[in-house]
C-alpha cells in the first residue's frame, strides 16, 4: 500500500512536469529537453539545504525555487532568441551539466554515494504519505486550473501566436522574447519545485535518478497526448509512467532474471512509440489537426 | 609549458574518435540540415559490430574493423531510408525531426541492451604496447586510431573540397530542386553521404577509449559533445569540424590534467551554450 | 509623420542590394514605391520595420516633430510606434481563428500579462465591435472560423494591420494573391483612412494602375538606388523610369 502511494505520488509529479512542458512546448513552442535538469536541480537543492545545511523543508524549497528561477532566467536570456534546434541542444546540455555537477560536487551531494535521508516536511504517523499525496494532488489540480485559465486568457492567445509564427507576432507589436522569457522562467521554476517536492518521496537521492530518461518520459507523454491540450499529456503520463513504472515494474509477475530488463524494455518502447507517433501522427494521438482546419466551424473563444 | 605540451599531445591522441564522429555527423547535418541524435548509435553499433566479428567469430582485431565499419555505414543508410527520408517527405519540421532522431536513438540503444545486455564487452585486441610518443605515453591502439583518423580525414577532406562528389553534396545541401534540375540524383548522393557518415561513426566507436570495448551508452555519452563541436565549427564545414574537435580534445586534456575529466565536459557544454548565444546575437 | 533615411545600406555576402543616400517617406497621404524585380523594394520595407538589420545607415521616424531612431529598436517596438507592414507572402497563425487573430492584433500588450490572466473579463467590447465592423465589410466564407484560402489569409493579414491603428502603414504587394473585387474593397478602405488623416500609407505594387490611381507621390527604386521621385504624372513621363521599368 505504501509503495502504491509512493508510485502514484511520483505519477503526479510526472503529470505536473508534463503540464509545465505543455506550456513550454505546446503553447510557446520552446523545445525544452532539459526537464530533468530543472527537476533534478530542485530535488538536489532541497536535499542539500535540508540534509547538509539543516534548513527546514519549506525554507529549503523556497530558496531552491528561487535559485532555479534565476538559472532558468539566465539560460532563457541566452537561448530563447535562438531557433528550436539550438534551444533543444542547449537545454539538453544544461541538464547534462546539472547531472555532471551532482556527480562531481561530492562535498555537497555525496556524488554517486547518494544523499539522504530527506524527511517529509510534516510527519503525522502512518498518514504522512497519504497527506503528502493529497498535497501533490492539490498542486497538480491547481496547475490544471491555472493552465485552463491561461488558455482562455489574452496571454494564452499570445503564446499560441508565438508558437505558430513568432516573427509575425513581433511585427504586431508583441514582445515575444519577453513573453517567452517570463513564462519559461516561471514554468522551469515550477519544474524545480516539483523536483523539490520529489525529494522526500525518494528520500535517498543518487545521480542516476537524473538520467535523460526522465525528460524523455515527459516528452513521450506530451507527444502521445498531443501538444494542443494538457489532458492529452496527462493521459500520456498514465500510459507511459503508469503502465510501466507502476503496473509492469511493480505488479506484473516477472521472473527476476527478466525483471532487470523491464526498464530497458520500457525505454526501448518509449523510443519506438515516439518514432511511430511522430511519423504517423505529428500532432499526437488525441488530436486531429486536419479536422480542425477542415471543419472550422467553432469560434474557440 | 609542460601543461601546454602534454595537453596538445594527449588531446590530439584522444581526440581521434571525436574527430571521426564529428566529421561524419557534420556531413549529415550539412546535407539534411537536422541534428541527428541517432548518429550516436552509429558509434555504439560500430563498436558492437567489431565485437561481433572479433569476440564471437574470433576474427583478428584489425580485420574485424573493416566489416564493422561497413555495417555501421549500412545501419546509418537504413535509418535514412526507412525513417528519416519518409519523415522528410511527410514534412516533419526540423525540431520534430530531432525528437524523432532521439526516439530512434533510444530504440536502437535499449534494443541493443535487450539483445546483448548492458555490460561492457571487451574486444580481444592485440597486446597493448606502450610507446613514447613525443614524450607522452601512448598505446599502439591510440596511434593506429590517430593514423586511421589522419587517413580518413585526408580522404574526406579531399572528397569534399576537391572532387565532383563534394560539389554535388554542396549543391544538394544548398538547393535540392536546383541540384535535381542539373541532373544530380539526390537519392544516390544522400545514401552515399549517410553511408560515409555511418562508417566514420563506426570507426569512432571502435577506437573510443584506451582499450577497445563496447558499451551500449558510449554513443549517447559522446553525441552531445559531437553535436556541439559541429555546431561551433559551422554548418557543414568538414574543415571546421576537424579543427573544432581537435581543439575540444586538447581542451579536455588540459582540463583533465589540472582537475577532473567531468569538469572538462561541464566546461565544454557551458562554452557550447555561450557560443550558441553569441551566434544568435550576431544574427539579430 | 515622416520616415527619414540616411546612407542606408544593405548587403548580403558583400553583395549590395540597397544603397539609399537620402530618402523621405510619408510626406504625402498615399505614396507608392515601384521598381523592377530585385530593385530592393521588399528589402527596404524590411529595413524600415527593422525586420532586416541594415549593414549601415540610420532611419528616423518623425511623429509630430518628435524623432525616433528606429535603428536602436526591435521589431515589436517599431510596431508599437505605429509603423506596421502587411506581408507580401502569406503569413498567419494557423491555430487562431479569424476573430482571435484580429483580437490578438487589437489587444494592447499591457493586457497580455500574467496578471491579466486573472482578469474575469477577457473580452473587450470596443475591440469586439471594431472587429465586427471589419468582418461586416468583408465576406469571409466563415467569419467565426479560420481563414481558409490564400486570399482570405492575405486579407486577414491586412486587416490585422488595420486594427493595430497604425500611424504609417507599409503595404508589400497588397494585390498579390487577392481577388480583384477584394483588392478594390481593401484599397477603398485604406484610401478612406489615409484621406481622413488616420494614417499614412506606402504601397509597394507591380500593378501600376493601382499606383497611378491612388498615390499622391511615387518613389522609383532600381538596383537598390532611388532613381526618381515625384507625382505620378512626372514619374509616368520620366524617361529613366520608362526605360528601366515600363519597357517603353
Amino acid at each position: 500500500m505504501a509503495y502504491l502511494i509512493f508510485s502514484i505520488s511520483l505519477l503526479l509529479i510526472y503529470m505536473g512536469l508534463a503540464q509545465l512542458l505543455h506550456v513550454q512546448f505546446g503553447m510557446l513552442g520552446i523545445p525544452n529537453f532539459g526537464v530533468v535538469g530543472f527537476w533534478g536541480f530542485g530535488m538536489y537543492g532541497v536535499a542539500v539545504f535540508n540534509v547538509q545545511f539543516g534548513w527546514p523543508f519549506l525554507f529549503a524549497l523556497v530558496i531552491t525555487c528561487l535559485l532555479v528561477a534565476i538559472l532558468a532566467y539566465g539560460l532563457g536570456m541566452l537561448i530563447l532568441r535562438l531557433e528550436g534546434q539550438a534551444i533543444l541542444c542547449a537545454t539538453l546540455a544544461f541538464s547534462a551539466i546539472v547531472t555532471l555537477l551532482v556527480i562531481t560536487e561530492k562535498w555537497l551531494t555525496f556524488g554517486v554515494v547518494g544523499l539522504g535521508t530527506i524527511q517529509y516536511p510534516v510527519r503525522i504517523g502512518a498518514a504522512t504519505e497519504i497527506i503528502y499525496f493529497m498535497l501533490l494532488l492539490l498542486i497538480i489540480g491547481s496547475f490544471q486550473l491555472a493552465i485552463n485559465k491561461l488558455h482562455q486568457s489574452r496571454l494564452g492567445r499570445l503564446t499560441i501566436a508565438i508558437r505558430d509564427n513568432e516573427e509575425l507576432a513581433a511585427s504586431l507589436g508583441k514582445d515575444t522574447f519577453k513573453t517567452k522569457l517570463i513564462l519559461f522562467t516561471l514554468t522551469s521554476c515550477l519544474m524545480g519545485m516539483l523536483g523539490g517536492l520529489s525529494a522526500p518521496l525518494n528520500q535517498f537521492l543518487t545521480p542516476n535518478m537524473l538520467v535523460p530518461g526522465v525528460t524523455f518520459a515527459v516528452w513521450i507523454a506530451l507527444v502521445l497526448g498531443g501538444k494542443e491540450n494538457t489532458f492529452g499529456a496527462m493521459l500520456g503520463v498514465f500510459i507511459t509512467f503508469g503502465l510501466f513504472d507502476i503496473l509492469v515494474e511493480t505488479y506484473l509477475p516477472v521472473s527476476p532474471e527478466y525483471a532487470v530488463m523491464v526498464p530497458n524494455f520500457k525505454l526501448f518502447l518509449y523510443g519506438a512509440v515516439l518514432v511511430a507517433v511522430l511519423v504517423y501522427r505529428p500532432a499526437g494521438i488525441l488530436n486531429n489537426r486536419q479536422a480542425h482546419t477542415r471543419w472550422p466551424n467553432a469560434d474557440l473563444s | 609549458m609542460w601543461l601546454l605540451r602534454d595537453s596538445v599531445f594527449i588531446g590530439v591522441l584522444e581526440a581521434s574518435p571525436l574527430i571521426l564522429a564529428a566529421m561524419g555527423f557534420t556531413l549529415i547535418y550539412y546535407l539534411n540540415g537536422f541534428i541527428n541524435f541517432a548518429y550516436g548509435e552509429s558509434i555504439t553499433y560500430g563498436a558492437y559490430f567489431a565485437a561481433l566479428f572479433n569476440v564471437s567469430f574470433g576474427i583478428g582485431f584489425y580485420w574485424s574493423i573493416v566489416p564493422a565499419a561497413l555495417l555501421a555505414g549500412g545501419l546509418s543508410v537504413a535509418t535514412y531510408l526507412f525513417l528519416f527520408r519518409p519523415a522528410f517527405k511527410r514534412g516533419v519540421k526540423p525540431t520534430e525531426m530531432i525528437i524523432l532522431s532521439i526516439g530512434l536513438s533510444f530504440m536502437l540503444r535499449y534494443g541493443l541492451i535487450l539483445i546483448v545486455g548492458a555490460e561492457n564487452i571487451y574486444l580481444s585486441e592485440p597486446p597493448v604496447a606502450y610507446f613514447n610518443f613525443l614524450g607522452v605515453g601512448a598505446t599502439n591502439l591510440q596511434l593506429i586510431a590517430l593514423v586511421l583518423v589522419l587517413v580518413f580525414a585526408f580522404n574526406l577532406y579531399w572528397i569534399i573540397y576537391r572532387t565532383g562528389f563534394g560539389e554535388v553534396i554542396r549543391a544538394l545541401a544548398n538547393n535540392e530542386q536546383l541540384a535535381m534540375v542539373s541532373g544530380i540524383n539526390p537519392h544516390k548522393v544522400s545514401v552515399s553521404v549517410w553511408f560515409i557518415a555511418g562508417v566514420a561513426g563506426g570507426l569512432s566507436g571502435v577506437f573510443s577509449g584506451i582499450f577497445a570495448l563496447a558499451n551500449p551508452l558510449m554513443g549517447w555519452n559522446v553525441i552531445l559533445i559531437t553535436i556541439m563541436v559541429c555546431i561551433v565549427a559551422g554548418v557543414g564545414s568538414v574543415r571546421g569540424a576537424l579543427v573544432a574537435s581537435v581543439v575540444a580534445g586538447i581542451l579536455t586534456a588540459a582540463i583533465t590534467l589540472v582537475s577532473k575529466p567531468l569538469y572538462a565536459e561541464v566546461i565544454l557544454l557551458s562554452a557550447f551554450v555561450f557560443v550558441l548565444w553569441y551566434r544568435g546575437r550576431r544574427l539579430t | 509623420m515622416k520616415i527619414r533615411v540616411r546612407n542606408l545600406n544593405k548587403s548580403y555576402h558583400l553583395h549590395p542590394v540597397l544603397a539609399l543616400q537620402e530618402a523621405e517617406f510619408g510626406a504625402y497621404e498615399l505614396e507608392g514605391l515601384i521598381g523592377p524585380n530585385g530593385a530592393g523594394k521588399s528589402t527596404l520595407m524590411g529595413l524600415l520595420t527593422q525586420r532586416i538589420p541594415p549593414t549601415s545607415g540610420n532611419i528616423w521616424f518623425d511623429i509630430d516633430g518628435h524623432e525616433h531612431n528606429l535603428r536602436t529598436m526591435r521589431v515589436h517596438e517599431v510596431a508599437r510606434l505605429g509603423l506596421v507592414k502587411t506581408n507580401q507572402r502569406i503569413q498567419g497563425f494557423e491555430s487562431l481563428s479569424i476573430r482571435d487573430s484580429l483580437r490578438l492584433a487589437a489587444t494592447a500588450h499591457s493586457q497580455e500579462t500574467l496578471r491579466g490572466v486573472l482578469d474575469k473579463n477577457q473580452i473587450d467590447d470596443d475591440i469586439e465591435s471594431e472587429i465586427d465592423h471589419y468582418l461586416s465589410l468583408f465576406s469571409f466564407s466563415n467569419p467565426n472560423g479560420y481563414a481558409l484560402s490564400g486570399g482570405e489569409k492575405k486579407l486577414l493579414d491586412i486587416l490585422r494591420c488595420l486594427v493595430l491603428k497604425p500611424r504609417m502603414l507599409l503595404m508589400d504587394e497588397p494585390t498579390a494573391g487577392l481577388p480583384d473585387d477584394i483588392t478594390q474593397q481593401v484599397m477603398r478602405l485604406v484610401v478612406e483612412k489615409a484621406r481622413a488623416q488616420q494614417m499614412r500609407v506606402l504601397i509597394v505594387e507591380h500593378d501600376l494602375e493601382l499606383i497611378w490611381s491612388f498615390c499622391d507621390y511615387v518613389h522609383f527604386l532600381s538596383d537598390g538606388e532611388m532613381l526618381f521621385q515625384g507625382t505620378p504624372e512626372n514619374v509616368k513621363k520620366n524617361r529613366v523610369v520608362a526605360e528601366k521599368y515600363m519597357g517603353v
